[in-house]
């Protein structure tokens, strides 16, 4: 006898599968594409070239702004996590009444639309002259990730037996001896996932780079997006599949460095 | 150093603790406390959660700051010197070993802070482990030690340096009941193998009993005995200290005269005339006051020397060494009696009315009323 077809939990199966789909067919798609001779975008893809890589790295412009993306996710990178942490442990450690107000601050960013934070950043950036600069872009950029360094932090931190620098206190180090010698090694996995979530955040972040972008300083984003108004070459999918592959192996990263701060 | 140079240690200091006070906002956490602490001494200080006794040892250790009061250490004022600087050791009751360090590095630890050479760090934590028994133990890693092993390589960090002094927050509460009376036995020899002197904070009064030379009782930040186990339980200050060690019946009764003897109603309309030393606490004629005594001083049976009262049973507990009986008084007041061995005993049952004898010397009154 077979047993009884449950609908329910069928209807829910196709549903999850449905989902996944929608999230990861655009990605399966784009690869294909990026290896196509056609001479504009087009799908099913037709044949097989590199040339569209080729045309990526030999192409001054597009150097140009990979290396401006690289440099403001690095600098991003550095400063959402050292500020990030610093902050989280003020929050978590923290005695002040004003710890509440403080963790919605950093973590508003995330609630805020990106598009009225870009808007007021331009304003600002304008007057001020940092618009289309390096230093502007990692403003932006480190606000923008702050919120995803507080929350891996925050869950590291909060795993940290606080009697432990007391105890290294005890022992005759400094408030600051007791953080670098105790804490920061227990938290130094999580600390590096956090930087590299914030530089591929900031990497592929386009609506303030959108915003901010000048007329030679162009993030690898904002450049890609005026390629695809003007030329809609497979140059764009050839991006857009390094793009992935640089995502996938720092999300690896991020996970190898996190399953060995639990283990131990 | 060797082993031998490494147990032979300076002698502890002296504590003197003076008009200590710590306020949170509103609430007094500790409120005037003195404690004079000899050196190498051994003091507990005890007392239920929220009496202040974590907040004192954490103002001796320089984790609070109190808001008035002074703390010396021979005779050096320690009040507002930060922890760093205290060279007091200190053990914690969660261990706290620094989980991404050897065993060896965490006891070497306190000696890097004070920027000894390696080798030489390396040859005192070693004798500091061989102090407390893990010699051999320097390479595993804090998780790969049982829990008592890890407190006693929280017992070694706290000692490589040499402190004069050592701070206990309940540092054996985390393990089990027999890991724990061994540990007790360890620290004890530590104690009296270093001459340090100890201030341990514990809620177990059995454990402060046992191990203390003098035990400071503690209620709402305030002290409210400090004395030697045997003065403690045999002549409780107050009380809250009689209800607080050991077990201890109470009767609520009147004074009727206050002279050579202190005359006392009993609930049941009997009159007893108890020596004045009875009186723990001055008592005057008209006043509430209460008749305790322990159950391990009642004597089955009527007896000369003591009072005589008659307790209806309600439970026989056999218990090893002891019989614990449970009964009324006659105006309802439960009475409990620790009776030793059970030769006579085999025909009480619950129901039965027994007589028990209150030697005269082992009852106390205190003023007020218990319920």
């Amino acid at each position: 006898m077979k047993p009884p077809t449950d609908r329910g939990s069928l209807a829910l199966g196709a549903y999850v599968y449905a989902v996944l789909a929608f999230i990861i067919v655009p990605l399966v798609i784009v690869i294909p594409m990026s290896f196509s001779q056609n001479d504009y975008l087009a799908f099913p893809p037709s044949g097989f070239t590199l040339k569209w890589y080729s045309e990526y790295f030999d192409s001054r412009q597009w150097r140009a702004a990979t290396w401006l993306s690289v440099q403001v996710a690095l600098l991003t990178a550095l400063f959402a996590s050292v500020i990030g942490t610093a902050a989280t442990y003020a929050m978590i450690r923290g005695r002040s009444r004003l710890v509440t107000a403080f963790q919605i601050l950093l973590i508003g960013p995330i609630i805020v639309p990106h598009i009225a934070l870009a808007v007021g950043l331009y304003l600002f950036f304008q007057t001020i002259g940092l618009s289309g600069t390096i230093p502007g872009f990692v403003l932006a950029h480190t606000v923008l990730t702050l919120p995803f360094v507080v929350f891996t932090m925050a869950a590291a931190l909060g795993k940290v037996d606080p009697n432990l620098e007391a105890a290294a206190m005890s022992c005759g180090a400094t408030r600051f001896q007791a953080f670098r010698l105790i804490t920061l090694p227990l938290v130094l996995p999580s600390l590096a996932s956090s930087a590299l979530f914030a530089f591929i955040i900031s990497f592929d972040e386009p609506v303030v780079s959108f915003f901010l972008s000048g007329v030679r300083q162009k993030t690898l984003p904002r450049r890609m997006f005026e390629d695809i108004e003007q030329n809609l070459t497979p140059v764009i999918p050839a991006i857009a599949t390094l793009l992935i592959v640089l995502s996938i192996l720092i999300l690896l990263g991020a996970h190898v460095l996190r399953s060995r701060s639990v283990t131990r | 150093m060797n082993i031998a140079s490494a147990r032979q240690s300076a002698s502890g200091a002296s504590i003197r603790i003076s008009r200590l006070e710590k306020r949170f906002g509103a609430v007094s956490a500790v409120d005037g406390v003195d404690i004079d602490i000899a050196a190498g001494e051994f003091i507990a200080l005890l007392g239920p959660s929220g009496s202040g006794k974590t907040t004192i040892l954490m103002s001796v250790a320089g984790f609070e700051f109190p808001t008035s009061g002074t703390i010396h250490v021979d005779s050096e004022d320690l009040t507002y010197v930060p922890s760093n600087r205290r060279n007091l050791g200190m053990v914690f009751q969660n261990y706290t070993l620094f989980p991404h360090m050897s065993i060896l590095d965490n006891v070497a630890f306190p000696l890097k802070m004070r920027g000894l050479r390696t080798a030489e760090r390396h040859a005192r934590a070693e004798a500091a482990l061989a102090t407390v028994r893990l010699a051999g133990y320097g390479q595993r890693r804090p998780n790969e030690l049982s829990g008592g092993q890890q407190q006693r390589v929280a017992l070694a960090r706290a000692i490589v340096y040499q402190p004069r002094v050592l701070l206990m927050d309940e540092p054996l509460s985390a393990l089990d009941k027999n890991l724990r009376e061994d540990m007790q036995l360890e620290i004890k020899r530590l104690h009296a193998e270093l001459g340090i002197t100890v201030i341990f904070v514990t809620h177990d009064q059995s454990e402060a009993l046992t191990m203390a030379d003098r035990i400071a009782v503690l209620r709402d930040g305030k002290i409210q005995q400090i004395g030697p186990a045997r003065q403690l339980y045999e002549r409780p200050a107050n009380l809250f200290t009689a209800g607080f060690i050991g077990e201890m019946n109470f009767v609520d009764v009147r004074i009727e005269s206050v002279g050579d003897d202190v005359a006392v109603a009993l609930p049941w309309g009997e009159t007893w005339r108890l020596p004045a030393a009875a009186a723990v606490e001055p008592v005057a004629a008209g006043e509430a006051a209460v008749l305790a005594v322990r159950p391990e001083r009642l004597q089955l049976g009527a007896n000369p020397g003591g009072q005589v009262i008659t307790v209806t049973l309600s439970d026989i507990v056999y218990a090893g060494a002891a019989l614990l009986l449970i009964g009324r008084l006659p105006d309802g007041t439960e009475m409990r009696a620790r009776i030793p061995g059970a030769s006579q005993l085999s025909s009480l049952a619950p129901g039965n009315v027994a007589s028990f004898t209150i030697p005269t010397e082992a009852m106390l009154l205190y003023r007020g009323k218990r319920r």
